[in-house]
């Protein structure tokens, strides 16, 4: 046998065992859109995870955010894609309803997982009964004030008007008070404190709500008549006002922290009892990611041991402590870092007073024209009941076209 | 005679080619029919026993469902086993060492799967009070088995799934095929057309009106004889079932079951749709409701007709084409040309699979009523026809006259319509303007750093467009942005850009005048160069003035240039999607959408799929009527 024919025999050789050798080693895929520190936690967790199963390879392949859930969507229901995948929970009911994307792993899951995590997050993972995903990390928003204007912060409504009102002269472009109040994701918090919601449990649109009014008149009371807020609000508004000292409270979620200025000395409180609500809280949304395993997977029991892996008290303080997550774990809020962690501690307290987004489909109709109905309101071109009243209607319209009876 | 001549003088070609296109179509749509109908009859013999065996356990405990069961299973040999979930339990079994009852196993997650599926389909039937998802999940199996999945309800309450295994086989297929009969009407058809000679020179020639009516006449019988067996198809079908429903309802008799299944107020609750709804058409007597049957009819021929109709004249188009000598016009140049064909046939056929291909999916879905929703339903059952287009073109609910003045409906098509006309001339005049007047400078004699101006006014057009659309967003900004930061410096009032329909249009317009005039200045700057300077001279010795010149010299020299430039400018600005949806978004309240932002909007907002590709057809076919009277322009200019 001549030397070149030799060469080519050992490399196809060897070529030969690496293909048999990866087939015979599981090999699981993970698909997230992590960046920085929280990219960095999750592929710790992954060799984490690889060394305690021996034989089992994790990949974690990030994928930027904007072409993420269109790629799920054009992938796994053709049987490609990862065998686990984290999105949170806005998604969800868009991929179960058409198949064929997201397995359901109720029958997988004991009694024991469930219960590991904190109140309310399993229900953003459940569509319709069944459990779809694992959670693994919440936001919301609360209250965060900067400590040179504030002492203690304000805990019912009546007490932060006061001392907004104290704070605020708008002369000098200074407030007590800024949030994204025409964005409906932030006011939602304002909604849910007075009882309004947008769907109600059989999936029908009740946005047009006495509720949902009064919510709206009491963000009017803030802005016109209290006038403890700025005009025009947006996310970059907010947290320019506060880096510069010209805005005392903000309601924000844990993505604000990373962008308020070293030089601002900030404390973090729950977001106010609204006296106006019958002394309820507000209660903000909750965005929940979880850990999916795709209905196109062919080692789906080796994929659920990991999702569950990832959602684990050890995973969850490693994400938790080096990804800067809130995780959804319970146990790890026990643990002395967590503990002393001011900015988790706070979002966890504000946990007591959230509730999930709605994970529907029909969900992604309601935003725009309920933002639209917002702005409405605030430029003074529509009353609250009228400008709801319109939304709800075009979001029915949108919801009709799409429940087609058969 | 050459096979060119042939296909002119003859309507034999003709007649064989469209006939064999309509037969060959027709029999595909009449034999798919004919499939279904036989699926659809083994389908309800075993649905009739699984709603029979589901309602005769209704009433009893999980002892008394399992004795049941196994009874039922034992008068008919059909059905092959019959296993009973609950939630993670495997309740009731007739196969052999199931040992019901006990935990379901890991492998058999996809019966819990399934329990869920059908229960959650139930309660968004029932929640929504729309009936859109399939509570009877019906599997076949290649060996022709049927597995039966529905609802098992105890005291009234869904409590589980109850699958059934029925043996599908064996029953006798509808008449055979008539095989011959499409041949004998070929033929039919070939002869007439080898008895016709046409004359090529006359418009309106007898021959050709002759196969035109022969051709309808046979495509027409054959559909309507086709219509007419499927017709007697159906009614054989329901009173084969009503036979088998009398046949089972007298067994179960004997088991004294019988009460239970026998609705008091005459509705057949066992011959059911996959939405668990009573067909309606076999009483619960076992009669046939005429009126019912006749409705099932309609409802199948309103399905099969404007398919026919579809095939049909797409044949006469085929006829026509050959009748009036296209077909041997284009042979003859294939013959001339060939190897100019087989030199673009890689083209082609990438275009194939690049472009008509995903533009061809786009119209059919535009026909049907696809949405996030029921996209796994199969093709035919979401065909609708040209609902979503009537209800595109057919909303001329434009704006409200109300006693505040009248409010515009900014959903409306023709309203995005006319933003959408607006916003290309706007542009176009803008970009075609700007771009003449600095073309106009730089060309002037002299000019010193001439190639530094021309660099930089290249520029807007070498930066990509989704990062020139960002920063302009930008810098409207209403609080940050530098335009009201200036306006601020001058003493005037900032302006909330996006809140105003006119002044959220200009933003618009001001990027995207920003991007498109590079592109006409290097274009217009081109053709200035190429006009010979010795016309101006020769004008300026004549005594013609600056604008003399420019109307009489330099505006007619640049026509032949300009317009193929500006109509791909309008193409281009009609559809430009980027600087909508990222500089104004469309804001306030979608008034500033353009038709493609729009299209986009409903089918990634709203997931109405179907009504998006609609939305999109009818752009394409603006854009074709466009398209037209631009080859007609840039004709009229070539002579220039």
């Amino acid at each position: 046998m001549n030397k070149p024919m030799r060469i080519i025999l050992v490399i196809g050789g060897l070529f030969l065992a690496g293909v048999f050798g990866a087939a015979q080693a599981a090999e699981l895929v993970l698909w997230h859109a992590y960046r920085g520190a929280e990219k960095n936690a999750i592929e710790k967790v992954a060799k984490l995870y690889e060394s305690r199963t021996a034989g089992t390879k994790v990949t974690t392949l990030a994928i930027p955010y904007d072409a993420y859930a269109d790629k799920i969507t054009a992938s796994v229901p053709r049987g490609k894609g990862p065998d686990v995948f984290i999105y949170a929970q806005d998604r969800l009911g868009g991929w179960i309803e058409s198949g064929k994307t997201v397995e359901p792993i109720g029958f997988f899951m004991d009694e024991a997982t469930q219960q590991q995590f904190l109140p309310g997050m399993m229900d953003a993972m459940t569509y319709k009964g069944t459990v779809f995903g694992l959670p693994l990390n919440y936001k919301s928003i609360t209250l965060i004030y900067n400590k040179a204007l504030v002492k203690t912060p304000p805990k019912t409504s009546t007490e932060m008007v006061k001392l907004a009102k104290s704070l605020t002269h708008a002369d000098s472009g200074r407030y007590g008070l800024a949030y994204w109040y025409t964005n409906f994701y932030f006011h939602a918090a304002l909604m849910n404190a007075f009882g309004g919601s947008v769907f109600d449990k059989n999936g029908k649109l009740v946005l047009n709500s006495k509720e949902t009014v009064a919510s709206i008149k009491q963000m009017m009371k803030w802005y016109k008549q209290d006038g403890i807020m700025p005009s025009e609000p947006s996310e970059t508004l907010v947290s320019s006002m506060f880096n510069e000292g010209k805005v005392a409270m903000v309601f924000n979620g844990p993505w604000f922290i990373g962008e308020i200025s070293p030089s601002i000395d900030f404390g973090l409180a729950m977001l106010p009892v609204i006296d106006e609500a019958g002394k309820k809280p507000m209660r903000p949304w909750l965005t929940i990611e979880g850990a999916y395993i795709s209905a196109s997977s062919k080692q789906k029991e080796a994929a659920y041991d990991f999702a569950k892996f990832l959602a684990s008290e050890e995973a969850g303080l490693i994400l938790a402590l080096e990804g800067r997550q809130l995780h959804t774990n319970a146990a790890i809020y026990k643990d002395k870092r967590i503990t002393g962690d001011v900015v988790l501690n706070a979002f966890h307290d504000q946990l007591n007073s959230a509730e999930p987004m709605p994970n529907r489909a029909e969900m992604t109709m309601v935003w725009s024209p309920a933002t639209t109905a917002m702005n409405k309101v605030v430029k003074g071109n529509a009353t609250p009941e009228a400008a709801i009243k319109e939304a709800s209607k075009m979001v029915q319209e949108s919801i009709n076209a799409l429940r087609k009876g058969r | 005679m050459t096979i060119s001549e042939h296909l002119k003088r003859s309507a034999l070609p003709g007649m064989a080619v469209a006939m064999l296109f309509a037969l060959v179509l027709g029999s595909w749509l009449f034999g798919a029919e004919m499939a279904d109908l036989h699926l659809q009859h083994r389908q309800r013999l075993a649905v009739l026993q699984a709603n029979a065996l589901v309602l005769a356990v209704a009433d009893t405990d999980a002892a008394g469902t399992r004795k049941r069961v196994g009874e039922m299973q034992k008068l008919e040999p059909r059905i092959e086993s019959v296993i009973i979930v609950a939630g993670p339990q495997l309740l009731a079994s007739t196969r052999p060492g199931d040992g019901a009852p006990r935990q379901l196993k890991r492998e058999e997650k996809p019966l819990y799967d399934l329990s869920n599926l059908i229960r959650t389909a139930r309660e968004t039937n029932r929640g929504e009070e729309v009936v859109r998802k399939k509570t009877i999940q019906i599997d076949e199996m290649p060996s022709g088995r049927l597995v039966v999945t529905l609802p098992y309800l105890s005291g009234g309450e869904f409590a589980g799934i109850l699958q059934m295994q029925f043996d599908g086989s064996g029953y006798p297929r509808a008449a055979g095929d008539t095989f011959p009969f499409p041949i004998l009407l070929l033929i039919a058809a070939l002869l007439a057309g080898a008895a016709l000679r046409m004359q090529t020179q006359k418009k309106v020639d007898p021959a050709k009106l002759i196969a035109l009516v022969a051709f309808l006449l046979i495509v027409l019988f054959y559909q309507q004889q086709q219509i007419g067996r499927l017709e007697q198809v159906v009614k054989q079908d329901n009173r084969a079932i009503a036979t088998q429903y009398l046949a089972s309802a007298e067994q179960l008799d004997r088991l004294g079951y019988l009460p239970l299944l026998r609705d008091p107020a005459g509705v057949n609750h066992w011959d059911t749709d996959d939405y668990e709804r009573p067909r309606g058409v076999i009483a619960a007597d076992g009669s046939i409701a005429e009126e019912a049957e006749t409705k099932q009819l309609a409802r199948r021929a309103g399905f099969i007709r404007p398919i026919l109709w579809a095939i049909d004249l797409f044949a006469v188009a085929v006829l026509l084409f050959f009748l009036y000598g296209y077909a041997g016009r284009a042979y003859a140049a294939f013959r001339e040309h060939i190897y100019a064909y087989i030199y673009v046939a890689p083209a082609m056929i990438g275009m194939l699979v690049l472009v008509f291909f995903p533009f061809s999916y786009g119209i059919t879905l535009a026909f049907t009523d696809t949405t996030l929703f029921n996209e796994s339903l199969p093709f035919l059952d979401r065909l609708i026809g040209w609902g979503n287009f009537k209800a595109i073109l057919g909303d001329f609910n434009i704006y409200q006259d109300t006693a505040e003045g009248i409010i515009w409906n900014y959903q409306n098509f023709y309203w995005t319509l006319m933003v959408t006309v607006v916003w290309t001339i706007t542009n176009v005049v803008i970009g075609v303007s700007f771009g003449f007047i600095l073309a106009m400078v730089l060309n002037t004699e002299g000019l010193r750093g001439k190639a530094i101006y021309r660099v930089l006014l290249i520029l807007p057009w070498a930066i990509p467009n989704y990062i020139t659309a960002l920063v302009w967003r930008g810098m409207f900004h209403p609080q940050f942005g530098v335009i009201n930061q200036v306006l601020q410096m001058f003493g005037l009032e900032p302006v909330a850009w996006f809140d105003g329909v006119i002044s959220s249009f200009l933003t618009g317009v001001a990027t995207n005048g920003w991007l498109s005039f590079p592109f006409m200045m290097v274009v217009i700057l081109g053709a200035l160069q190429s006009i010979p300077k010795e016309m101006y001279e020769a004008a300026e010795v004549e005594g013609a003035s600056r604008w003399q010149r420019l109307r009489h010299i330099t505006l007619p020299l640049l026509k032949p240039t300009l317009i193929p430039a500006i109509v791909l400018s309008v193409v281009w600005t009609f559809n430009m999607f980027n600087i909508i949806f990222l500089v104004s978004g469309g804001e306030p309240s979608g008034a500033n959408e353009i038709l493609v932002t729009k299209a986009y909007k409903i089918a990634f907002e709203q997931y109405q799929y179907a009504y998006a590709a609609a939305y999109s057809t009818v752009i394409f076919m603006i854009l074709l009527v466009y398209g037209f009277f631009q080859t007609r322009i840039t004709k009229a200019t070539e002579s220039f």
